[in-house]
């Protein structure tokens, strides 16, 4: 889909391999998992907890022009929902072609209804949603 | 606690970064740069988590 997808955590490249030989679930990972033994990059994104130098559960999605789309923070003990992600990405690529419109809570794909924010719509979200 | 990095928000330019990485189809180590993805057009999406040997 034009992304590529990078797993952060502040361990090295080599225990990356090691946890990717030895756990089941991670069979089929195909993407890209990223070292960040000196926290540097995990600071730039804010997430770079310095008490257990480990980094929070934080997703970023960067455009092709280097913008920064999107930015969500999970605690600890938070996972994530891989279809919300997908949801956002998905959003996120048709919103830079449609800057216009913007893409209610439901919105899944392409094709359905999003919002075109103006005068008619002040106090009218719930007919612009129910058309 | 903070040194003068400043935070990524929405909206900003992210400075280009370089990041050693493990490659699982390639089997081998490589680099993923910012600069290099921007150039072959394709989104970033990074996904970090506290530690490997524990859940996503």
């Amino acid at each position: 889909m034009g992304a590529q997808l990078i797993t952060v955590s502040t361990d090295t490249e080599f225990v990356h391999l090691a946890w990717k030989r030895d756990e089941k679930e991670l069979a089929a990972v195909k993407y890209l998992m990223g070292a960040d033994p000196t926290g540097n990059l995990s600071r730039l994104f804010g997430v770079y907890d310095a008490g257990s130098g480990l980094a929070l559960r934080g997703t970023f999605i960067i455009d092709p022009e280097g913008t920064l789309f999107n930015s969500e923070v999970n605690f600890y003990n938070m996972g994530r929902n891989i279809d919300e992600l997908m949801r956002k990405f998905k959003a996120n690529i048709y919103l830079k072609k449609k800057a216009n419109e913007g893409c209610p809570s439901k919105w899944k794909d392409e094709g359905d209804a999003t919002l075109r924010p103006g005068p008619e719509m002040v106090g009218r979200v719930h007919e612009a949603l129910n058309k | 606690m903070h040194d003068a990095v400043t935070e990524m928000k929405v909206g900003m330019q992210v400075p280009d970064f370089t990041l050693t990485c493990y490659d699982p189809v390639a089997h081998d180590f490589t680099k993923a740069s910012l600069a290099e993805l921007k150039k072959q057009g394709k989104w970033t999406i990074l996904f970090f988590y506290p530690a490997d040997f524990t859940f996503v």
